[in-house]
C-alpha cells in the first residue's frame, strides 16, 4: 500500500499551434507524497497540470486515477476525483466571506430548504480552517485576508471538495504558491503541507529549488516538454538539478555569439536610466545601454526586472528617477511618450498586448507608421504601405500566406516576428524584449535570435528579459541580476567568455 | 509512431479563414427582395423604390455613424436624441440663416458627438451610460427649444426641396447619403483614423501600449456618429416638414440593428461601411416590403424581430469573435 499510485500519466502528448508542449511525458503521484515538479518556463509544467485538472485535453496518452483510466474534461470532474489546483492567481471571490467561498456552488451538500444554513456552514468551515492552520473567523470577507491566508482558504476548499466526493487521498496541485508569500508565510505553508501529507498528496511547483528540496519527497524534472529526470530528494544535488533544468553546455553557436557586437567604451550611450525607483517594486537603479548592445535583466519573478521595463515604457509610472535618451533628458508618462521618443516594447503576453489577432498581417506591421504613409490628402498610400510591409516580411522571414491573412491563424514564432517588424518599421532606438521566445518552439527561437542580433547590428539598444538564463547569457553583452527589487550583480558576457547559469543563479536566490 | 507524427503534422497546418464575408448579407438582401417581388410585383415599381430609397437614406446615415462607434466596441444610444435636436435646430436655423442652416445644424450635431466622446473618454464612463444620459439631455434641450413640434414655414420650403426633390429620378436624400457613405468609406478604408479605430476595436490594450492616442481617436468616432445622426435628422425633418423631440426615438435601436445585421460584431474590431450599407438596406427593404405584400401591421414588429435574429445568425462572422455578449 505504501507506494500506491494515485495519479498515473503515461505517454502524454500535447501540442499548441506551432509548439509541441508535451512529448511522451510520464508523471506519477503516489499516496501521501509530495512531488516537486521543476523545469524552466515553457518546459510544460503548467500544461501538464492543466491536463490533470481538465482545463486542457491531451492529444494522446493514458491517465489513470486511483488505478482507473479516466477522462477528466473539466475542473469539476477533477474535483470529484479528488484533484484540485491552487492557481498562481487567486480563484476566490473577493467580496464573499471565507465560508461562502469554501462552499461556493456546493451549498446543496447541506440539507436546507430555502435559506442557507449559515450556522452549519460556519461550523464546518471552522473545522476545515483548523486543518490548514488559519485562525481567521469564517465570516471574514476574503479581501481582508493576506495572500497567504487566502491560499489557506483555497486549500480548505480543495479539501472540502474531495471530502464531499469521498475521495480517500486527494491530490493538491500547488502552482508556484510561494512567489506571492513572505518568508514566514512560506514556512507556514510548508508546515501545513507536511501536515496534509498524512491524508493527501501534493504536487509542488516552484522555481525556487531550495524550497523544492526542502518540501518534496521526489522531484520530477521537465525540459522542453520532455521528462529529463525523476529523483528521490536524497538522490540528487541542487547543482545537478540546475544543470538538468537549464540544459547542458550551450551549443556553440545557438545564440549566434559571433554576431555579438562588443560595446566599446567609446560607443554612444543610447539610453541612460538614472536612479529610477518604484516603491514596493524596485529600489533606485541606474544603468545605461550603448548602441548595438543587448542588456539582459535576470532575476526570479517578483525581483523587479519586469517592473523596470514597464516603467521605462511608461506602462506603469515610476516614483522617481530620470531617463536620458542620447544624452537628452526625457519625461515618460505613458507608452505614447515612450513610442514618440523611439522606445519600443515587445510584451510577454503576445496575444493580448502585442497584436490585433483579428486584423491582417499588413495592418499589424504598419500600425505605427501610418502617419508617415499619408499623402497630401491625408489618405494612406496603399502601394507604399504594401511595399513597406512586404520588405519587412522578407527581411524578417515572416512566413505568411499573404499580407492579408489574419494574424490569429499564424504560428507563434511568426506572430512574434510581426511584432518585431512593427517596431522595426517605426525605427525605434531602444527595444525592450519581454520574454521574446515564450511559447515558441526551438526552430522559431533560433529565427528570433537571428532577428535580435540583426536589430542590434542595426544600432538598436536592446533590453532583454528571457525565459531562460541560457538564452539571456547567450544573447546579452551584459546581465544585471536582481533580487527583491535590488540589483545584486552586473555580469559581463563577452564573446567567448560567457558565464555559466550557475554563476548567476547564485545572485538570484 | 508514424501515425502519431502524421497527426502532429496535421495539427500544425493552419486553416485559413477568408477575410470579411460581405457576400452573405448581400445574398440575403437579394433573396428578400426576390421574395417581396414575388409577393407583390409593384414592390419594384419606381415609386416604391423611391420610397425605399428615402427610408434607407435615413437609416443608413445614422447607421454609418453608429458603425464607427461599434467598431471600437462602444455604443452610441444618443443618436435618437441628436436626430430630434437636429430636426428642430435645422428648421429654425433654416428660417433664420437660410442656406447656412445646413452647416450650422451639422456643426451642432458634430458638437453633440464631441460631448459624448469627451464624457466617455475623459471621465471614463462607459459609453452605454454616457450616451444613455446625453441622449436624454439632447431630448430635453429639444423640448426647451420648442415644447410642441414645429412645422416648416413656407419660406424654407425651397431648402427642404433640395432634399425631398429628385434629380434624374434619384432622391436628393439618397444623393446626400451616398456622398456621406463614400466619405465614410474613405475614412474607414484609407485614412489613418479608420485604421486606428480598427486597431482599438480589436485590441485596445495593444493599441495603448503601442502609443496610440486612444482618447482622441475615440472622440473622433463619436463625432462621426454625431454627424451621421445629424444628416439623418435633417432628412427626416425635411420629409416630415416638421421637427420634434420624439422624432429620433426609434432610430437608436434600428441603427444598431442595421450595423449588426450587416455583419459587424458589437465587440468591435470588424465590419465595414459596405457591410453597414447592406445592413441598412436590408432593414429598410424588409420594413417596406412587409407593408407592400400586406403583412398585418401589428405582426410586422414580430416579423422584423425574427428576420433580424435570423440575419445576424447567418451574417455575423463568428470566426473572429471570441466572446459574444
Amino acid at each position: 500500500m505504501e507506494n500506491k499510485k494515485i495519479i498515473e500519466m503515461k505517454k502524454i502528448y500535447k501540442s499548441f499551434p506551432g509548439v509541441k508542449a508535451l512529448k511522451n511525458v510520464e508523471f506519477n503521484v503516489n499516496k501521501n507524497e509530495i512531488v516537486g515538479l521543476v523545469g524552466e518556463n515553457g518546459a510544460g509544467k503548467s500544461t501538464l497540470m492543466k491536463i490533470i485538472i481538465g482545463l486542457y485535453k491531451e492529444d494522446s496518452g493514458i491517465i489513470k486515477i486511483n488505478g482507473k483510466e479516466s477522462k477528466i474534461r473539466n475542473p469539476k470532474k477533477a474535483a470529484e476525483n479528488g484533484v484540485g489546483m491552487l492557481f498562481q492567481e487567486s480563484s476566490l471571490i473577493y467580496n464573499f466571506t471565507i465560508a461562502e467561498n469554501i462552499f461556493l456552488c456546493h451549498e446543496h451538500e447541506f440539507n436546507y430548504r430555502f435559506f442557507l444554513p449559515k450556522k452549519e456552514m460556519l461550523e464546518e468551515s471552522k473545522k476545515l480552517l483548523e486543518k490548514v492552520g488559519l485562525t481567521a473567523y469564517p465570516d471574514t470577507i476574503i479581501s481582508n485576508l493576506s495572500r497567504s491566508s487566502q491560499q489557506m482558504v483555497e486549500i480548505a476548499r480543495l479539501l472540502w471538495l474531495s471530502k464531499i466526493s469521498s475521495v480517500g487521498n486527494p491530490v493538491l496541485i500547488f502552482d508556484e504558491p510561494t512567489t506571492v508569500l513572505l518568508s514566514e508565510e512560506i514556512e507556514q505553508l510548508f508546515k501545513i503541507s507536511k501536515n496534509l501529507k498524512k491524508e493527501a498528496s501534493i504536487i509542488f511547483i516552484s522555481h525556487r529549488l531550495d524550497e523544492v528540496f526542502n518540501l518534496s519527497d521526489r522531484i520530477v524534472v521537465l525540459k522542453d516538454g520532455e521528462n529529463v529526470g525523476n529523483f528521490g530528494v536524497n538522490d540528487i544535488k541542487q547543482e545537478n538539478l540546475e544543470q538538468l533544468m537549464v540544459g547542458h553546455e550551450l551549443a556553440r553557436d545557438h545564440f549566434l555569439e559571433k554576431d555579438q557586437i562588443e560595446s566599446d567604451s567609446d560607443k554612444e550611450e543610447v539610453i541612460q536610466i538614472i536612479k529610477m525607483e518604484k516603491k514596493g517594486k524596485f529600489k533606485p537603479i541606474s544603468f545605461s545601454i550603448k548602441k548595438g548592445e543587448i542588456l539582459g535583466l535576470s532575476g526570479a519573478s517578483g525581483s523587479g526586472k519586469e517592473e523596470i521595463c514597464k516603467c521605462i515604457m511608461g506602462i506603469t509610472k515610476k516614483d522617481r528617477g530620470k531617463l536620458k535618451l542620447t544624452g537628452k533628458e526625457i519625461e515618460i508618462n505613458s507608452p505614447r511618450d515612450a513610442v514618440q521618443y523611439g522606445i519600443g516594447y515587445v510584451p510577454i503576453d503576445r496575444r493580448n498586448e502585442g497584436l490585433s489577432l483579428q486584423l491582417d498581417v499588413l495592418s499589424n506591421i504598419t500600425l505605427l507608421v501610418l502617419e508617415r504613409l499619408l499623402n497630401r490628402f491625408r489618405i494612406i498610400n496603399l502601394k507604399e504601405e504594401k511595399k513597406l510591409a512586404l520588405n519587412l516580411v522578407k527581411e524578417l522571414f515572416i512566413k505568411t500566406p499573404s499580407l492579408y491573412t489574419a494574424v490569429s491563424t499564424i504560428s507563434g514564432g511568426n506572430q512574434q516576428k510581426i511584432i518585431l517588424a512593427k517596431w522595426l518599421a517605426k525605427n525605434v532606438k531602444v527595444l525592450i524584449l519581454n520574454h521574446p521566445t515564450r511559447g515558441i518552439d526551438v526552430g522559431s527561437k533560433q529565427e528570433i535570435y537571428k532577428r535580435i542580433r540583426q536589430l542590434a547590428k542595426g544600432g538598436m539598444a536592446i533590453i532583454l528579459i528571457s525565459d531562460t538564463l541560457e538564452e539571456n547569457i547567450g544573447l546579452s553583452n551584459r546581465i544585471l541580476v536582481f533580487r527583491d527589487g535590488k540589483q545584486k550583480a552586473e555580469i559581463e558576457c563577452k564573446k567567448g567568455s560567457k558565464p555559466i547559469p550557475a554563476d548567476i543563479i547564485g545572485y538570484m536566490i | 509512431m508514424k501515425k502519431e507524427e502524421k497527426n502532429q503534422r496535421k495539427k500544425e497546418s493552419y486553416s485559413f479563414k477568408k477575410l470579411p464575408i460581405i457576400y452573405l448579407p448581400i445574398i440575403l438582401l437579394f433573396v428578400i427582395i426576390l421574395v417581396f417581388y414575388i409577393g407583390n410585383q409593384s414592390f419594384l415599381s419606381l415609386y416604391n423604390l423611391k420610397t425605399i430609397g428615402n427610408t434607407a437614406s435615413i437609416i443608413l446615415s445614422v447607421s454609418l455613424g453608429q458603425f464607427f462607434v461599434l467598431l471600437i466596441g462602444s455604443i452610441d444610444l444618443s443618436v435618437g436624441g441628436i436626430m430630434s435636436l437636429v430636426s428642430v435646430v435645422y428648421l429654425i436655423t433654416l428660417g433664420k440663416f437660410g442656406i447656412f442652416g445646413f452647416p450650422i445644424t451639422l456643426i451642432i450635431a458634430g458638437l453633440a458627438g464631441l460631448v459624448n466622446g469627451i464624457i466617455y473618454t475623459k471621465f471614463k464612463i462607459p459609453s452605454f451610460i454616457t450616451t444613455l444620459a446625453t441622449g436624454g439631455i439632447f431630448v430635453s434641450i429639444t423640448y426647451l427649444i420648442s415644447k410642441a413640434p414645429i412645422a416648416a414655414s413656407f419660406s424654407i420650403m425651397k431648402y427642404l426641396e433640395i432634399i425631398n426633390g429628385s434629380i434624374l429620378n434619384i432622391n436628393g436624400s439618397l444623393i446626400i447619403v451616398t456622398l456621406l457613405a463614400f466619405l465614410y468609406f474613405i475614412i474607414q478604408k484609407y485614412s489613418y483614423l479608420g485604421r486606428i479605430l480598427f486597431s482599438i476595436g480589436s485590441n485596445e490594450k495593444m493599441s495603448w501600449m503601442s502609443g496610440i492616442d486612444l482618447d482622441k481617436m475615440k472622440i473622433y468616432a463619436f463625432i462621426l456618429s454625431g454627424l451621421g445622426s445629424g444628416i439623418s435628422g435633417i432628412i427626416l425633418a425635411s420629409n416630415l416638414y416638421s421637427g420634434s423631440a420624439i422624432l429620433g426615438e426609434f432610430y437608436v435601436l434600428e441603427s444598431i440593428a442595421a450595423v449588426v445585421v450587416g455583419g459587424t460584431a458589437l465587440s468591435g474590431g470588424c465590419g465595414s461601411v459596405l457591410n453597414t450599407i447592406v445592413g441598412a438596406l436590408l432593414m429598410s427593404v424588409i420594413k417596406n416590403g412587409m407593408t407592400v405584400i400586406g403583412i398585418n401591421v401589428y405582426a410586422q414588429q414580430a416579423f422584423l424581430g425574427v428576420i433580424i435574429i435570423g440575419a445576424v445568425a447567418i451574417t455575423l462572422d463568428r470566426g473572429k469573435v471570441i466572446v459574444v455578449k
